[in-house]
């Protein structure tokens, strides 16, 4: 499955790119995390980092279905 | 009324989104920025988001305060791109039939706000930058 991944803040600079593709094996967050960091090794994706599935943030176990848009979120600084 | 939006933020927009016949306070904060962080003199500021999923947090942060502390109507709104010195880049209203809740619950959206919105700052110094969080 091809997956859309959109990037943000410090992880968009670090890929010169808003936003990336990956082709995964399985339809989980975690195994969308981990065809980013195979396909981007320079992004600094660590703990810190959360995950979204289009507007909501997911936990490493949900699913990606097809369409969906998988977004990394560095640690925020609004306010 | 939750946004995030490029154009200057408007205390009166905010104040006549949640004032209600039914609550006899309205409470605000207002974050701006600041010229300093630590020890290093900012020259500005540039915040970015995933609008769209920032937008729909605050009407999550809203839910949540109107379940904690009745509150009548709660307004979130916070700026994107290059702000100068002293500009509002965030603006929360939270009117309730009375201060204390309007107090608590104005503080909690803040708190919220910082932990889970999608939304990034960068500080520019007179020498480098820097992504800042928390």
């Amino acid at each position: 499955m091809k997956v859309t991944v959109r990037l943000f803040g410090p992880l968009a600079e670090q890929a010169g790119a808003a936003q990336l593709e990956v082709v995964v094996p399985g339809a989980m967050v975690s195994e969308v995390v981990e065809a980013v960091r195979k396909a981007a090794p320079a992004l600094r994706i660590d703990r810190a980092v959360r995950v979204a599935v289009n507007t909501d943030y997911a936990e490493p176990s949900a699913r990606v279905r097809d369409g969906d848009v998988v977004s990394l979120i560095p640690p925020v600084g609004g306010g | 009324m939750f946004k995030v939006t490029s154009a200057p933020l408007s205390i009166d927009e905010a104040y006549a989104a949640v004032r209600r016949d039914d609550c006899g306070a309205v409470a605000f904060f207002v974050g701006t920025v600041r010229d300093h962080h630590d020890g290093k003199k900012v020259v500005s500021i540039s915040y970015s988001a995933f609008a769209e999923m920032a937008e729909k947090e605050f009407a999550k942060i809203a839910g949540e305060a109107a379940r904690r502390w009745k509150t009548g109507a709660v307004y979130i709104a916070h700026r994107t791109g290059k702000l100068d010195m002293g500009a509002a880049s965030v603006v929360i209203a939270v009117s309730a039939p009375h201060r204390a809740e309007a107090f608590d619950a104005c503080r909690f959206a803040i708190e919220e706000l910082k932990k889970m919105a999608p939304i990034w700052k960068e500080e520019f110094y007179e020498t480098g930058k820097a992504w800042v969080s928390g």
